[in-house]
């Protein structure tokens, strides 16, 4: 037995838009890699557009927008987790203090 | 059926109560195991100089001790509980995954007999259960023990992980009608957080073992500082895992003495949802603390403090629990049975753990005790006072369920006395030890240390320890030759386990129960008008069919084969490897196609689950949950060695981001052709679900040719593995992504191969949609990869 899939996700249209999307904002991080005026501001543009992609494949490819909310709590719980121990990781090795070589 | 009997019904069983046995038999004997070597290691430190083993068995014992009696004994015990009852518990005719459920434990089985297999060899793992770098470097353990010691880690660990899914998926979609969250029985509330605690903690000791097995096998340097590795790395991804294992370990006690508590003091637990809360506080706290097992190697005063904070903060759920058991007995009737000792002695002897835990919160305080026996002494507090003796609770209050025969009371309770002093007389004085500076893992001292005494009362204590294991096999031999019959409902019991015949049918339940109450049982019995149900919560309807229950397998131990001969491949020939891989790969395949085709086994219609989810999708959300801990170990071990390479080649000089633009894009759209595909196959256009099928694998190939290209590239520019650390984190990183690319294009080919042979039609769309959100899953991962390694150099 299924679900009702084709109920709750979203149309073809749909998905061909975030594919759109999701090419223009690969294009845009390439772009913004070479412009060097932007190189002060290079990380946080580029987490910033990463974690935009990350969202539109995670909700609308992989349903997490339209489906149960027991499934987004299975994946955005632990992810949550391994961000922080990434981060906690990154500042216990020295990689947030400034000047380090 | 799954009651065929014999050994072939034993092997081929799928039924959970037959696994819970297996599970709870292999356990109490590698638990045996583990107390034979507790045994050795004791008469060695009775006396000063002392010659019973050399230096290297002493090495040996402790680790396999210590690794047997976490990973092979109280982990397994509580394996063994979860099997047997939660489907009882919680009114299911048997978990969410049977056949995996079989495998999990067929893997356990092979796991611990490999490790253990390495006493025959001369090759007992010396390293200490925590395995240390860089005592486990090549350089420092040239021999197989320590490749003993991670491969069977490693397959213990796949063991732990497929159990952990599929007890989620059960606990949460396979309720009874009526069994809201907030009327689980605690002891299934506590095995769910424990599950969560496995499929999250796993991942990170997975990858510092992988680590550790590329330092070993192929020279890298992860934990090397010769090359700029640093063996904290392993202290902080085996501690990340390692302390959330403690409550793996004593949550299910603290589980199971929720259960046993409010049956002899004939009133409910006390704060039930305050006990609930707590437990899953703890749970989480769990993953905020690792860091204070390593106050001395200089983290800095911040990251001290932080630890400090959280681990005083993770003593107020744990203490809140203690209060509410000892209210629930406050003004109780009542019954002093042998499970009610267990369960008092539990608190009494965790308490004493969790207080020196405390203790050990303080940095200061820690880097006095650091290594010493008063560890051994806090360790042993809560793993053998809390954990074991919950176990034994739980031995004793089950054991009529399982069998169908009563225990000796008598018996019991001198088990119960026996082990309570035998315990106190061999830890108490480690405290003291401790205080005297004798260290951990030493195998002699000298006779003017003035240790002896102490260290003789810990031996004796041990032997008393013994003979209450000894009482105990008495007890259940006896019973089970000539127990008194137990009846259905021997205690009085609240919950719907006793509700069943001792032991339950293959089957469970004649008719799946509705539930109205927190306490069912006791409410049936006593008459008590249906609680209101809870509002959001759905309430699905009985079962209208007949019953169905999945036919014996074999599979499950030809996978389980084959994962253990990959293991044997690497000490012995990388072609066992191989064929183990055949072997794993073919078991899989006839496993998918066992029930005339993928999904064809009664797959639990949507109407009938808890939650109304498919299993398959609960079950591939919790694996991606996991997958998620899995790679951001990787890419905080390339984030932490980030700019730490000591040579060349740098990220600057040699990642080639045109080419990669090209083949991200190509992932990216294949992330496209992969919901065209199931939208296909949803609707039932079988032109497209083979076209875009066909696509989504083709473009997966692609981006590994690009992979492969850039590989070889990277090789002919001088980047390897081995040359230096941004080789190492960049290949392992990468190349981990690239063998999820490679599994999900072998997957997606098989769906094409089914589509091909028109058996893919829209109610098989379910195995494409799990498939899919695999595919997605690496596509995502890539993104964060793309970003963090190619554009952020």
């Amino acid at each position: 037995m299924t679900e009702p899939a084709h109920e709750i996700h979203p149309p073809i249209r749909a998905y061909l838009v975030i594919a759109a999307v999701l090419a223009v904002i690969t294009a845009v991080e390439v772009a913004v890699f070479y412009i060097t005026w932007l190189a002060r501001f290079l990380v946080p543009i580029l987490l910033v557009l990463s974690a935009a992609k990350f969202a539109l494949v995670a909700m609308f490819f992989m349903h997490l927008r339209s489906d149960s909310r027991v499934f987004s709590g299975l994946f955005a719980g632990p992810l949550a987790i391994a961000i922080a121990i990434i981060l906690v990781l990154m500042a216990l090795f020295g990689a947030f203090v400034v000047g380090r070589p | 059926m799954t009651g065929t009997g014999g050994i072939r019904g034993w092997i081929t069983t799928v039924d959970h109560k037959r696994i819970g046995i297996l599970y709870g038999v292999t356990a109490f004997v590698f638990f045996l195991v583990g107390g034979i070597e507790a045994l050795v290691i004791r008469l060695q430190l009775a006396r000063p100089d002392s010659a019973v083993v050399s230096a290297e068995t002493f090495n040996q014992l402790f680790t396999m001790h210590g690794t047997t009696m976490i990973f092979l004994a109280v982990m397994p015990l509580g394996a063994a509980f979860f099997n047997y009852l939660i489907p009882l518990m919680i009114g299911a005719r048997d978990v969410a995954f049977p056949r995996l459920n079989a495998l999990s434990y067929w893997v356990f089985l092979f796991g611990g007999l490999f490790l253990n297999a390495s006493f025959l060899f001369g090759a007992a793992p010396d390293a200490g259960w925590f395995g240390y770098a860089n005592l486990t470097d090549r350089q420092f353990s040239p021999g197989p023990a320590i490749d003993f010691w991670l491969l069977g880690l490693l397959v213990l660990g796949v063991s732990s992980l497929i159990a952990g899914f599929n007890f989620i998926v059960t606990i949460l979609n396979m309720r009874a009608p009526g069994m809201t969250f907030m009327r689980l029985p605690v002891f299934v509330w506590m095995t769910l957080i424990t599950q969560f605690l496995i499929v999250l903690a796993f991942p990170t000791i997975t990858v510092g073992l992988f680590l550790l097995f590329f330092d070993r096998y192929l020279g890298t340097g992860f934990y090397n500082p010769l090359v700029g590795g640093n063996p904290l790395l392993w202290q902080h991804l085996f501690w990340l895992f390692g302390h959330p294992e403690v409550y793996i370990l004593i949550l299910p006690a603290m589980g199971i003495v929720s259960e046993v508590l409010p049956t002899f003091a004939r009133k409910p637990l006390f704060g039930y949802p305050v006990v609930v809360y707590s437990g899953i506080l703890i749970g989480f706290f769990g993953f905020g603390v690792w860091s204070h097992h390593m106050f001395t190697v200089g983290l800095g005063a911040v990251a001290d403090a932080a630890f400090s904070l959280a681990t005083m903060l993770i003593g107020i759920p744990t203490g809140v629990k203690i209060f509410n058991w000892l209210a629930t007995l406050w003004g109780g009737a009542i019954r002093a049975r042998t499970p009610l000792y267990f369960a008092v002695g539990f608190i009494a002897m965790f308490l004493m753990g969790g207080l020196s835990g405390i203790m050990h919160a303080s940095p200061p305080v820690d880097m006095q005790q650091q290594d010493s026996y008063f560890v051994v002494a806090h360790l042993h507090y809560v793993l053998v006072g809390g954990s074991l003796f919950g176990l034994f609770a739980g031995i004793y209050y089950w054991w009529p369920k399982m069998t169908g025969r009563l225990l000796s009371d008598r018996l019991g309770k001198l088990n119960f006395w026996l082990l309570l002093a035998g315990f106190n007389a061999t830890f108490f004085p480690m405290h003291f030890l401790g205080l005297l500076g004798m260290p951990r893992r030493i195998y002699t001292y000298s006779a003017d240390r003035g240790w002896e005494p102490w260290n003789l009362v810990s031996t004796l204590g041990a032997f008393l320890i013994a003979v209450s294991v000894l009482v105990f096999l008495v007890n259940a031999v006896r019973s089970l030759r000539a127990g008194a019959p137990a009846g259905p409902d021997p205690w009085d019991g609240r919950t719907l386990e006793w509700t069943l015949p001792s032991p339950p049918p293959v089957h469970n339940f004649e008719e799946v129960p509705t539930v109205a109450h927190r306490d069912e049982l006791w409410a049936r019995k006593r008459r008590r008008p249906a609680e209101p149900p809870a509002p959001r919560e759905p309430v699905p309807a009985p079962a209208p069919h007949g019953i169905h229950l999945p036919p014996p397998s074999h599979y499950p131990i030809v996978v389980a084969g084959g994962i253990l001969l990959v293991a044997v491949g690497a000490l012995a020939h990388v072609a066992v490897s191989v064929l183990g891989g055949l072997l794993a790969v073919y078991g899989i395949y006839r496993w998918a196609f066992e029930y005339g085709g993928p999904g064809r086994g009664h797959p639990a219609p949507l109407e009938e689950t808890s939650l109304g989810l498919d299993h398959r999708k609960t079950g591939f959300w919790a694996f991606l949950g996991s997958e998620c801990m899995f790679f951001a170990s990787l890419i905080a071990t390339y984030m932490a060695y980030k700019g730490k390479s000591l040579t060349g080649p740098y990220p600057h000089e040699i990642l080639n981001i045109p080419l990669t633009s090209i083949s991200t894009f190509v992932l990216l759209m294949s992330s496209l052709l992969m919901v065209l595909a199931l939208a296909a196959v949803q609707r039932g256009d079988r032109l497209g679900a083979k076209l875009w099928l066909f696509g989504t694998a083709f473009f997966g190939l692609i981006f590994l040719g690009f992979q492969a290209y850039e590989f070889i590239e990277f090789v002919h520019e001088g980047l390897t593995l081995q040359v230096n650390l941004f080789g190492a984190t960049f290949f392992v990183l990468t190349g981990f992504h690239g063998a999820h690319v490679t599994v999900g294009v072998i997957w997606l080919l098989s769906l094409w191969v089914l589509a091909l042979r028109e058996r893919l039609g829209p109610a098989d769309a379910m195995l494409v949609e799990v498939a899919g959100l695999y595919w997605h899953f690496v596509d995502i991962v890539w993104i964060a990869i793309f970003t963090l390694i190619y554009l952020i150099q």
